[in-house]
């Protein structure tokens, strides 16, 4: 009852893309119950199609910038003929828009969640369109026979540009940068710098030892090879969170890729597709975690200790 | 044993191990969830959503290790 409801309710254009994709999806279940997937074949680093003068260009460069070529066409119809009361495109990419402004607004306030808004939220729709790019058909399955080590395998020409190295390292060290940037535009170089070097206490133990007050000089050296110590974790942590957003993004994406991969070859068809739900969930919340960390930690570092 | 044999011990023994420790961590995850999910059942939604994301930190740590496994079978 539900359905014949809301089937009447839906306009025709809709209706005919609706019977259009159960066609191809039938069709593609009478091709895929005769042609069984092959083994996935694991190259961790990206393939190399073509050499433009010694350049390599990979597979996943080319899906890199398909991504950014659709993004760019969304983006130019949605805002080809704007109006203030949106309709269509317009209405849904307003609606993402707005979303992830609240949601910068509401980890960072107001002031700088304007500030911060332009690179976090790049950051999510990139690994977002990457993500979920990556899951039409044709990733990963078109490409061209090479050999490799003497045995023939499929290098695809489209590979999702997440499962790149390069890709989260790239992403990771803009995030970096961008933290670092912030964190000294508000509280100051000389300001910010103090989280890592903060060797106050051992001057003052220096200055101590000098006027022969030798106990308070002790006390203040433990004071201060703590706090030596604790800015040595500090600048640590911040370099190891770059080896750790890479890992984290490359490595939910590659595996999310074998695991499509292993599902296709085991049992074809019917079974990978709540994989393929289980992928898109993953891609949003991968894309969630990449951007709402680098947030995270550009407000950290944005505020200093004193505030707090 | 030859190093074909001790690859593969190695890899099945990086992320059977590897897999233990976010296990227990996403499993006291959702018991935190559940219970405040009981307490408060109003909060449904931000529980639902600090769940995730405080499940994707723990997962990241099993990813590693599928990474170091995924190493050790098909590029080492």
């Amino acid at each position: 009852m539900a359905v014949k409801k809301f089937w009447g309710r839906m306009s025709k254009k809709a209706r005919i893309a609706i019977i259009t994709l159960i066609c191809l999806a039938l069709i593609a279940t009478g091709v895929g119950c005769f042609n069984i997937a092959d083994p996935p074949h694991v190259e961790l680093a990206p393939e190399a199609l073509w050499h433009i003068g010694g350049f390599p260009i990979t597979n996943t460069m080319i899906s890199a910038w398909i991504t950014i070529v659709v993004l760019a066409v969304l983006c130019y119809f949605a805002t080809r003929k704007m109006k203030l009361i949106p309709r269509g495109l317009q209405n849904v990419m307003e609606a993402g828009v707005e979303a992830l402004a609240n949601f910068v607004d509401g980890v960072a306030g107001e002031e700088k969640g304007r500030k911060f808004f332009p690179i976090v939220a790049t950051i999510f729709i990139f690994v977002f369109a990457n993500a979920w790019l990556a899951l039409i058909p044709g990733f990963i399955s078109i490409g061209f026979w090479h050999e490799i080590h003497g045995e023939e395998v499929l290098v695809p020409l489209f590979r999702g540009a997440n499962t790149d190295l390069n890709v989260p390292l790239a992403l990771a060290l803009i995030s970096f940068v961008f933290v670092e940037y912030w964190g000294i535009r508000y509280q100051g170089f000389l300001r910010y710098m103090k989280k890592f070097v903060n060797l106050g206490n051992l001057v003052g133990s220096a200055k101590q030892l000098a006027r022969g007050k030798v106990k308070s000089s002790l006390g203040l050296l433990v004071n201060g090879a703590i706090d030596a110590f604790v800015g040595l974790v500090e600048g640590l942590s911040e370099l190891i969170r770059v080896v750790s957003f890479t890992f984290r993004l490359f490595g939910n994406m590659t595996a999310g890729e074998i695991l499509l991969g292993s599902m296709m070859f085991l049992i074809p068809w019917v079974v990978a597709i709540p994989f393929y739900g289980l992928e898109l969930f993953v891609g949003f919340v991968q894309a969630l975690i990449f951007s709402g960390l680098t947030l995270v930690f550009v407000v950290m570092a944005a505020t200093s200790h004193e505030e707090h | 044993m030859d190093a074909e044999g001790m690859r593969l011990l190695a890899a099945g023994l990086a992320m059977g191990f590897g897999a233990i420790g976010p296990g227990v961590g996403i499993g006291i995850l959702g018991m935190g969830a559940m219970q405040a999910l009981g307490r408060n059942p109003e909060a449904r939604g931000p529980i639902m959503t600090n769940m995730i994301l405080a499940i994707a930190f723990a997962e990241a740590v099993a990813i590693y290790a599928l990474i170091v496994a995924i190493l050790l079978i098909f590029v080492a």
